[in-house]
């Protein structure tokens, strides 16, 4: 298998033979709520993966726009749900390391899960912005009306099932 | 009646008053809420991985044999779309293979579904009856998506509750949109121009609460509203109530055990107008 076809077949393993069977009618873009930030389109991406185009569907701003709205997957007449394409491209961009904050947003918040079984807001939101200082003044203003109501959780519950956890999540990764 | 009840993450911070008008309802309906044994992170809209998202969501829903409710529609529509996967027993053999409870099936409920349940058609215990109240029924996404047990596109539940309230749904044309919630962090101005688009549509709908099924959502439309109409220069000044509020200031019950001065536009202008009307009839 080429790179190229080995690239599309992890995509399938991972969002759904029924890929294959896009007809490129661009239902999920229309319906998407970020379409006219995006490029490639939700459409392309999907044309991107079927071409075995890694690279081009791996570096892009699209997969960070998805807001995991579903109406692109409930609206698909082929049954595809292309939010779960999306899903799959991020699963591999961020196990081949990729950079950037949207990335570092994601594995954040999976290494949260992992060490406390729990996600924190704070913590979370204070390791965002070590590589992503630029989002200080929205998180400043953000946190000042979450303290001022007494909503914002200062520790970071531990879980007891913290092992089982971690487990899940690399184990299942890997399966 | 007797349920688990999932909080999710956010009841211990940006959801406080979620989860708890969730139990104050609950107890005043006569619903008993037992919490999930410690319960784990749902894993939300950042787990890309599905089988791990799946396996997050099992480890949950093994902890209990009782029906699973949750007032937060992320961890629901999780829930809900785990225990679908789970159904497949290439899947359900390799979630088990790593859970120390194994997985063997379970039923997820909304509150709102709970709660609209439990009341019936003037219902003795609506107290505080919310006649003419003009709510804007804000479903977001994840209620009825993917695998919700609504339409995904026209439901109409949240209208009913809100009838069965004795207010008035508008008629709102954005009540499936997205809030931009999932990307507020990374993609701060994408989200918040989607949000504000929401909040100016429910202003033009003549609403004077918008309700919502979702932290999320509230969090986009409440906590940020004064940011946002400040970014676009336009007040909106709605208050944003969980459902489980809404339902509990026709229950009768006190800002305190509903969280309401957890939101950050004040609801309680609302509420006095609410005891006023029934001081006027009587």
């Amino acid at each position: 298998m080429t790179g190229d076809e080995q690239f599309k077949h992890e995509v399938l393993k991972l969002a759904g033979q029924e890929v294959l069977t896009c007809i490129q009618c661009g239902t999920c873009s229309a319906s998407c709520p970020t379409a006219n930030l995006m490029n490639p389109s939700i459409r392309k991406l999907i044309k991107l993966c079927l071409e075995g185009k890694k690279e081009e569907a791996l570096h892009n701003e699209t997969l960070w726009l998805c807001t995991s709205c579903l109406l692109c997957t409930v609206r698909c007449p082929r049954g595809i749900r292309p939010k779960a394409v999306v899903s799959a491209l991020k699963d591999i961009a961020e196990r081949e390391g990729q950079r950037g904050k949207d990335a570092a947003y994601e594995k954040f918040f999976l290494k949260q899960i992992s060490d406390y079984g729990r996600i924190a807001e704070l913590p979370l939101t204070g390791q965002f912005l070590l590589v992503f200082p630029q989002g200080v003044v929205q998180s400043m203003q953000m946190g000042l009306e979450l303290v001022t109501k007494g909503k914002i959780g200062l520790e970071t519950e531990k879980i007891k099932g913290r092992d089982e956890v971690k487990r899940i999540i690399e184990e299942l990764r890997k399966a | 009646m007797k349920l688990a009840y999932y909080p999710g993450c956010v009841s211990q911070s940006t959801g406080k008053e979620m989860d708890a008008s969730t139990r104050a309802v609950c107890s005043a309906l006569g619903i008993e809420l037992l919490e999930l044994e410690d319960w784990n992170c749902c894993g939300a809209t950042h787990v890309s991985n599905e089988l791990v998202a799946t396996g997050l969501a099992a480890r949950n829903m093994a902890q209990t044999n009782l029906s699973i409710m949750t007032s937060c529609s992320i961890c629901y529509s999780n829930l809900r779309a785990a225990a679908q996967r789970l159904e497949e027993p290439e899947v359900r053999e390799k979630v088990n293979a790593v859970l120390d409870k194994k997985y063997s099936g379970a039923k997820i409920r909304h509150a709102l579904d709970v709660i609209l349940e439990a009341l019936t058609e003037d219902d003795e215990r609506i107290v505080v009856p919310l006649k003419e109240l003009k709510v804007a029924p804000y479903y977001g996404c994840l209620l009825t998506r993917p695998a919700g047990q609504y339409s995904p596109q026209f439901p109409s539940i949240l209208e009913e509750l809100i009838r069965r309230l004795q207010a008035e749904p508008v008629d709102f044309r954005l009540k499936t949109a997205c809030c931009g919630g999932p990307i507020f962090m990374p993609q701060e101005k994408a989200a918040e121009d989607i949000a504000f688009r929401i909040l100016s549509e429910a202003k033009k709908a003549g609403s004077q609460v918008i309700v919502t099924v979702c932290p999320l959502c509230h969090l986009m439309l409440d906590a940020k509203q004064k940011v946002l109409e400040q970014k676009h220069g336009e007040k909106i000044g709605i208050p944003v109530l969980y459902v489980t509020q809404l339902a509990g200031i026709a229950l009768g019950l006190g800002p305190e055990e509903l969280g309401l001065l957890m939101n950050s536009v004040s609801p309680m202008a609302m509420m006095e107008r609410a005891y006023e009307r029934i001081t006027e009839e009587t």
